[in-house]
């Protein structure tokens, strides 16, 4: 399980691919990386979200700030990479990179571990800790932490409502 | 009486009399005595004289902590078929624990309720836990407009959430009140319970200023399949009934290196755990570098226990 | 005749029992009654120590209810007898001094009321050895507790002795020495006054509790203990002059009846006092008593007791400041009646229980006592009632002469009445 004195962050997986809807003859999906279309049909460079898009992305909803699509996603190298601030490519890996550019305090509080969930070990000599990175809790395409469900509260004899109006 | 029966032989018909009626009487008594107080006696009958006459728990010897650790352990093995080990976890020298919870990304899920629920084995039908999540109006810190009883999708408009537990106080009013010295600070901080000394008086419940002691009205229900096996003697077995209660900062995990479950069980990472006096640690630096803050901080009770808003 | 020491020690407990337990039809009754009672008493605390406090109707937001209630009240009662002691010792009032022993053994019930009132509380009733000094884990002098252990306790030994020795040199025939009852009988006045500061500081030092975090609530228990203690006491004169041969002057009762109008007057102004400061600075201070008086958060549960109890207060003092209450009438067992309950009251659903809500974190959560807690509450009384009516029985035997065996009345030589 955990190694004592290591931390480790979970990492995103590798530069994302397109299904095509399609199996081959073993029954796998088909999916096909961004450069496939992209090599010949340039991106929108005004594109915020997917919905308005005709082919493909649509489903992409949510909302990010004022980013549009190239914000993050690097053209120069067909989108296998995220794109810095300076133009810079960063591996799909290393998104925290790109998250840190723009929410800085964020980035700071969880090097602090103040920030984004953990488990493990308190004591690293004790054993290792791993923990989320942005992506795991904050959809990049809309990222605000969702609503859910609490789990079951209280069910103390006599408490009736919440004692309140 | 026979002598006086004697004695008083003269005038005796009458007071004879009434002796037999009174000792009648007597007879009478105590069998509805007896009658009346029977249930006292199917309690005792399952409790077991080496419980009974324990010393406390900082008295012990080794040899009979080790006992009593392995009557315990022998007995909770039986009761739930598990491989239950319950063990005796001492504060860690150099160590000193704190706390401190993000108010500003606490979205009041309530998973740290449920993982304290689950991991320190409390009675199930109560849904009891150490943690209460309070939903707050923005705009004041103010328990009057606050509710634990919750039931909707959150983080709801206008709300945050704020989660209390014992705030394990440098300044423990809870210690104070103890008659018998059944409850006490270790020396990492950590308030704990001897749960075979409490006689379960409850007036460190009516001092805890932060409503972080429960008691266990009946004896906790928690059926065998679910039962933590880990268990320690100061924390997490199951209690028996009619004692005090109270977080302990999970120290069978935490005096381990381990993290807390109601931090491991937190999604956003609101909770920030760990040693004050190790200068580089995350607590550390959340106290340092956040404006943190204490509940009821004019009682001087020293909580350990910090809350702190990011924006 | 010669009796050694022992012998003689024996045959006074023993005519003790022989008179405490003899009567007519109406005193058969009434032993009766309390019996039947204080079993059904002992058989709810036995169910509750077997099933777990949940037979109560206490949870972890009102952690003390009818039990601490009627301890605080109990209390109050035992500090109540001093108001006999200081007007018979301390200003040497003939009359008062012939039935203070009736305030002494009152003291006496009323401790062990309070004490049972604990221990019916207690989770773990078992452990009780563990508050035992040395053998157990006494934490004196810190927890308040120990100190309220250490008061109540002395205060029950303090008028078991003085009312033991008065009783058994009286039995004896002979003249008391004042160095054996007189310094103690002095401590119990001093002591009086501590069991109950003792134990409003039980509550008034918690911090975390704002109605009970009060400069005022040792001087409010005392003033509402000098109505409710002689209030009682009162009463007791009353059944005592009309069921037995002991003479009871009009003096005492009427300087009690003094005593009442002053304390009660005192208590009141207190707890107006109480509430000004509450009502007019607001603040999170007044939650329990804007609860307790008008019902917070749509909860009212304590409405109803409160105002029963500052009516009952009134009403009584009201009763108490007619000129009939200074005479023998209805007036003042009414009276009476009224301000005892109206302070078990005040002390109890009206001061412990607010206390608890709302809670620390401020939940509303009410709290009625449940069957159990109304049996074994009920029971503690009958069984005090029992111990204050055989201690009286043989209080009335010693000081009237009639503790003497049948035939040695008429024979010669009885040690008695010499």
């Amino acid at each position: 399980m955990s190694v004592a004195g290591v931390e480790v962050v979970r990492k995103p997986a590798g530069p994302p691919v397109v299904p095509t809807g399609t199996v081959d003859e073993k029954g796998r999906p088909v999916t096909i990386a961004c450069a496939t279309c992209h090599a010949t049909k340039p991106a929108n460079p005004d594109a915020r979200v997917g919905r308005p898009l005709v082919m493909f992305h649509q489903g992409l909803g949510g909302q990010h700030g004022n980013l549009s699509c190239a914000s993050c996603h690097n053209p120069a190298d067909g989108y296998a990479s995220l794109r810095l601030a300076d133009g810079k490519g960063v591996p799909y890996t290393d998104v925290m990179t790109l998250c840190a550019q723009c929410h800085g305090p964020q980035y700071r509080d969880y090097q602090h571990g103040a920030h984004g969930g953990m488990t493990g070990h308190w004591d690293l000599t004790k054993g290792g800790r791993a923990r989320n990175n942005c992506v795991d809790c904050h959809a990049p395409h809309a990222p605000k932490y969702p609503t859910v469900f609490p789990a079951f509260g209280p069910n103390d004899r006599f408490q009736t409502g919440g004692g309140h109006e | 009486m026979s002598e006086s029966k004697k004695v008083s032989l003269p005038v005796l018909g009458e007071v004879d009399r009434r002796t037999a009626v009174k000792a009648g009487a007597a007879t009478l008594g105590l069998a509805a005595w007896a009658a009346a107080i029977k249930p006292w006696f199917e309690w005792t009958a399952e409790l077991n004289t080496d419980e009974f006459l324990q010393k406390h728990y900082r008295e012990l010897s080794p040899e009979q902590l080790q006992a009593i650790l392995n009557r315990l352990t022998d007995d909770a093995r039986k009761e739930t078929g598990k491989a239950v080990t319950v063990k005796d976890h001492k504060p860690l020298p150099g160590v000193s624990f704190a706390y401190a919870l993000n108010l500003s990304i606490c979205i009041g899920c309530r998973k740290c309720a449920e993982a304290c629920h689950v991991e320190n084995n409390h009675d199930r039908p109560s849904h009891q836990s150490y943690i209460r999540v309070f939903e707050m109006q923005k705009g004041g810190i103010d328990f009057e407009k606050g509710d634990a009883t919750y039931s909707h999708p959150v983080p709801a408009k206008d709300k945050y959430y704020m989660p209390v537990q014992c705030q394990q106080c440098e300044n423990p009013p809870c210690v104070t009140a103890c008659p018998i010295e059944a409850t006490w600070q270790e020396s990492d901080g950590i308030v704990v319970v001897d749960y075979y000394w409490c006689i379960g008086c409850r007036y460190c419940e009516a001092a805890c200023p932060y409503h972080a002691r429960r008691f266990n009205w009946e004896k906790p229900q928690v059926p065998a399949a679910e039962v933590n096996p880990n268990q320690s003697y100061l924390s997490n077995r199951v209690r028996p009934q009619g004692v005090m209660e109270k977080c302990t900062f999970c120290l069978h995990r935490t005096r381990e290196g381990r993290l807390p479950a109601c931090l491991e069980a937190c999604p956003t990472g609101a909770r920030v755990f760990g040693n004050v006096l190790d200068p580089d640690s995350e607590i550390r630096w959340v106290l340092e570098n956040k404006r943190v803050f204490v509940l009821k901080e004019e009682l001087g009770t020293k909580p350990r226990f910090y809350y702190f808003f990011d924006k | 005749m010669h009796y050694a020491g022992v012998t003689t020690y024996y045959r006074f407990l023993r005519r003790s029992l022989h008179v405490a337990t003899d009567g007519g039809w109406l005193f058969y009754a009434w032993m009766l009654v309390l019996t039947a009672v204080a079993l059904v008493g002992a058989n709810a605390w036995a169910v509750q120590v077997r099933d777990g406090m949940v037979r109560t109707n206490m949870t972890d937001h009102v952690s003390w209810g009818l039990y601490i209630a009627n301890f605080t009240f109990c209390v109050g009662l035992a500090a109540g007898g001093v108001m006999m002691v200081i007007p018979a010792y301390l200003y040497h009032d003939h009359d008062m001094h012939e039935v203070v022993i009736v305030g002494e053994v009152l003291a006496i019930a009323a401790i062990v009321m309070s004490t049972l009132s604990v221990v019916v509380d207690l989770g773990r009733p078992d452990r009780f050895w563990h508050l035992i000094p040395v053998i157990g884990k006494f934490n004196w002098p810190v927890s308040m507790l120990t100190w309220d252990i250490i008061v109540l306790n002395g205060y029950l030994f303090i008028n078991l002795h003085v009312v033991g020795y008065l009783l058994y040199t009286r039995f004896r025939g002979r003249t008391p020495d004042p160095r054996w009852y007189v310094p103690f009988v002095l401590l119990s006045i001093v002591w009086a006054i501590s069991i109950h500061t003792v134990t409003a500081f039980l509550y008034c030092g918690l911090g975390g509790r704002p109605f009970w975090n009060t400069a005022l609530l040792a001087p409010r228990f005392l003033a509402s203990a000098f109505v409710s203690g002689p209030a009682f006491i009162l009463l007791v004169l009353r059944v005592v002059r009309v069921g037995t041969d002991l003479p009871v002057n009009p003096g005492p009762s009427r300087l009690l009846v003094q005593i009442i109008r002053v304390a009660a007057v005192v208590n009141l102004l207190m707890l107006a006092s109480e509430l000004f400061t509450l009502f007019y600075a607001g603040g999170s201070h007044l939650a329990s008593a804007r609860y307790l008086f008008f019902g917070d958060h749509g909860k009212h549960g304590l409405v109803p007791w409160i105002w029963s109890a500052i009516a009952l207060n009134l009403i009584g003092t009201g009763l108490f400041f007619t000129p009939a209450a200074l005479e023998r009438g209805w007036v003042r067992p009414v009276a009476c009646a009224c301000v005892i309950v109206g302070i078990w009251i005040e002390k109890g659903m009206g001061l412990i229980i607010p206390g608890f809500i709302p809670s620390t974190l401020h939940e509303v959560v009410e709290y009625a006592p449940s069957l159990t807690e109304w049996k074994v509450t009920a029971g503690i009384w009958a069984f005090g009632l029992l111990l204050l009516t055989a201690m009286l029985k043989v209080t009335v035997a010693v000081f009237t002469n009639q503790m003497a065996e049948p035939v040695e009345a008429a024979g010669p030589g009885p040690t008695t009445g010499s």
